[in-house]
């Protein structure tokens, strides 16, 4: 009742949408990839992504209560940080990693900025680098598609880079998923199919995605072969956490820019770092670095990119 | 003897160098990878405060004020190749381990802030035990943080394994890692002062 | 001496091995000037001109003063000495050439001297640029760049942790970590997400 007689500054439209709303769509987006993973690599990924989204839950409501904070666990945040971080693991590991990745993730990503809308780097990615420099050996450890006794295979971006031919995998292949990889991430179909949900529900702008995926795209026909202008751009685009990253981690609303100039120049950064990172870094796989780095240079893009107020200088 | 006895405990908690007065940061991350490298560096670190506190304490009335700072410097540079030299003839090992971060006590807020805040204004006995105090202090912040990184990042303590099937949390043995553990250290502290007052 | 030992240099003195995140050198500067961004820089352009001047007049100090005369282990003494007349010299002419610029970094040299990251990069050329007391060749470039490699990487540091900071000035921060332990937190990260550059080569 007494909410309703709070006079607040213009717009007075409402519309039905809240956080809690949003972020629940966007888990319902993410849907598609978990069953994609699962068709995939087994129920394995069921169990890492279920962990992953329990330790996230109650990180946030133990830290929420200890904080005596207004609790957030409703709003679906952290049940999207757990997703995306399960997404970004490999099926086998042992069910502690997810765990200990969420904590962290809720933790350091999250929590020590002061909780919902103020992390400055997305969550799901801290975790994501912690156990990526703590646990190597997990997390680099892939198994090889429709593949009951656990064969490891390396990732296509993986065996890349110990240059390898790459002959038996074609794009298709890649557009499904047959391939190892974290288990979010390989299945493109599924992964836009979800983005085209958030897409048509306008929960996140073409600016972010597209120039990264273009940029990266660009810079890899460009640098990326044996000659200029002859890299494998296709290849490079639907391999790895590209998709996953430019759509659902890349587009985060709190840790991106928030106008549309500030959003092309987070995306063209983002396909830059991951380019070179991919073509002479040591990690066969930029996207979360890149991600992780461009997070960091949000507060300058806002600050050079604020839209002019009227009738000021 | 009870007001020296002070001089020597502040340093230690009340005034711990690391923790409250947050100097001398960069050493103690960099170095803070295994417990026995902690020590090296403190005994070292000890070593050049103690001696220039006692002698900037004994000369502080015949140096000019303008530039006491140069001479501040020359002297606990001097006692740092002292102590550079010693650790490369006698423990050769400990001092590829710690690396440039030796010739670095030169420059280590410490060194220079107690140089500047205290050992210029007391006399000998009260700078000695002050110089010990704050190295003794900064020797133990050591070893606490770089017991948790040891611990965590290896599994070990001082090379021992003391529990099995850990599996090592590599990150801690790196540098993000020590950012990481002061950073919560300094919010732990903090919560204990606040819980105090 | 190629381009590819400059690239080397440069990415491991900006990303993977940068001052502040890796090495830890100017930690105490970097989480002290890094609350808002105009200071920041000022304290930035400063050190990176001084690192970059005594990279090279320690240099010349260690080839043809220490190395002769077989004085090699008075290095620390000699650098820091260098160091220190060098910055005091600096804030000389700054001062007295233009008033206005003293004022905007003028107060942060003094600090500059007790700064790790300039004895630092110089005992770190001395270091890798001269096998068993001869300089490699190219030695002399080789450290002047790494010393403008430091600086840059000590700038971005600086620059990526002063915008954070000020956007963490409106965020509801839990009340003990903050200022410096989050400060430290963040620094945690960025330097999580350069490890993303290691194993760097072309």
């Amino acid at each position: 009742m007494i909410n309703n007689l709070i006079v607040s500054g213009s717009p007075h439209i409402h519309k039905p949408e809240s956080v809690a709303r949003i972020m629940w769509t966007v888990v319902i987006s993410l849907i598609p990839a978990l069953i994609a993973g699962v068709i995939i690599f087994g129920a394995n990924a069921l169990w890492v992504t279920l962990a992953a989204v329990t330790a996230a839950v109650l990180t946030e409501l133990i830290l929420g209560l200890c904080t005596r904070k207004k609790v957030t666990v409703f709003d679906g945040t952290a049940v999207i940080t757990g997703i995306l971080l399960a997404f970004n693991l490999p099926s086998e590991v042992p069910l502690w990693l997810p765990i200990v990745g969420a904590v962290f993730s809720i933790a350091i990503g999250k929590a020590v900025f002061g909780g919902l809308g103020q992390n400055i780097f997305n969550p799901a990615l801290v975790g994501r680098v912690f156990l990526m420099a703590s646990w190597p050996k997990y997390m680099t450890t892939f198994t090889l598609p429709f593949n009951l006794d656990a064969v490891t295979s390396a990732t296509p971006l993986a065996a890349l880079k110990e240059g390898k031919v790459l002959e038996h995998i074609s794009y298709l292949d890649l557009f499904l998923g047959k391939h190892g990889g974290c288990l979010g991430e390989v299945c493109i179909l599924a992964l836009l199919l979800g983005a085209a949900l958030l897409f048509i529900k306008r929960y996140i702008s073409w600016h972010i995605p597209f120039t990264y995926i273009l940029t990266t795209g660009v810079f890899v026909y460009i640098f990326g072969g044996d000659k200029l202008f002859s890299g494998d751009w296709l290849f490079h685009i639907l391999s790895g956490g590209l998709i996953l990253g430019a759509f659902f981690m890349a587009t985060d609303y709190v840790a991106t820019p928030l106008t549309a100039r500030g959003q092309l120049i987070f995306g063209v950064g983002c396909g830059l770092l991951t380019a070179v990172i991919r073509l002479w870094g040591g990690y066969p796989e930029g996207v979360s670095y890149a991600i992780l780095m461009m997070n960091a240079t949000t507060p300058f893009i806002d600050r050079y990119t604020k839209v002019r107020i009227y009738g000021t200088r | 003897m009870k007001n020296l006895i002070k001089e020597f405990t502040k340093g230690i908690i009340k005034e711990n160098p690391t923790f409250v007065l947050a100097l001398g940061l960069c050493p103690t991350l960099a170095v803070s990878v295994s417990v026995a490298n902690a020590i090296g560096m403190g005994i070292a670190a000890t070593f050049v405060l103690l001696g220039s506190s006692i002698i900037i304490s004994l000369v502080r009335d015949f140096i000019p004020d303008r530039i006491r700072i140069p001479c501040y410097i020359v002297i606990i540079a001097t006692f740092v190749t002292i102590a550079e030299l010693c650790m490369k003839a006698y423990s050769p090992a400990l001092d590829r381990s710690l690396g440039i971060y030796v010739p670095l006590i030169v420059v280590n807020c410490i060194v220079l802030g107690r140089a500047e805040a205290y050992a210029c204004k007391n006399n000998l006995s009260r700078s000695f035990f002050d110089g010990l105090g704050m190295g003794v202090g900064f020797t133990l912040a050591l070893i606490l943080i770089s017991a948790i990184r040891e611990f965590l990042g290896s599994g070990q303590l001082l090379g021992h394994t003391l529990v099995k099937g850990f599996e090592p949390v590599f990150v801690f043995g790196m540098p993000s890692g020590a950012l990481l553990v002061i950073g919560l250290l300094l919010g732990l502290f903090n919560l204990l002062k606040e819980k105090r007052t | 001496m190629n381009i590819q030992e400059f690239l080397t240099i440069f990415i491991s003195a900006v990303f993977v091995y940068n001052v502040i995140l890796s090495r830890f050198l100017g930690l105490c500067s970097f989480i002290a000037i890094s609350k808002e961004t105009k200071p920041a820089l000022a304290m930035s352009s400063a050190v990176m001109f001084v690192i970059v001047m005594s990279s090279m007049i320690t240099w010349f100090v260690y080839r043809y003063l220490l190395l002769p005369f077989n004085l090699a282990y008075l290095r620390t003494i000699s650098f820091i000495l260098v160091i220190a007349t060098f910055v005091q010299l600096v804030e000389m002419v700054i001062r007295k050439v233009s008033p206005q610029l003293y004022r905007a970094f003028g107060i942060y040299l003094p600090l500059i001297t007790v700064n790790c990251a300039v004895l630092g990069v110089a005992v770190l050329n001395i270091d890798m640029f001269f096998i068993n007391g001869k300089a490699v060749q190219g030695s002399f470039y080789y450290s002047v760049f790494q010393g403008v490699c430091v600086g840059l990487g000590y700038t971005l540091a600086m620059l990526l942790m002063s915008g954070i900071r000020e956007r963490l000035e409106l965020c509801n921060v839990p009340k003990p970590l903050k200022d410096f332990p989050l400060a430290f937190i963040i620094a945690s990260v960025l330097s999580l997400s350069f490890m993303g550059f290691s194993g760097f080569k072309f």
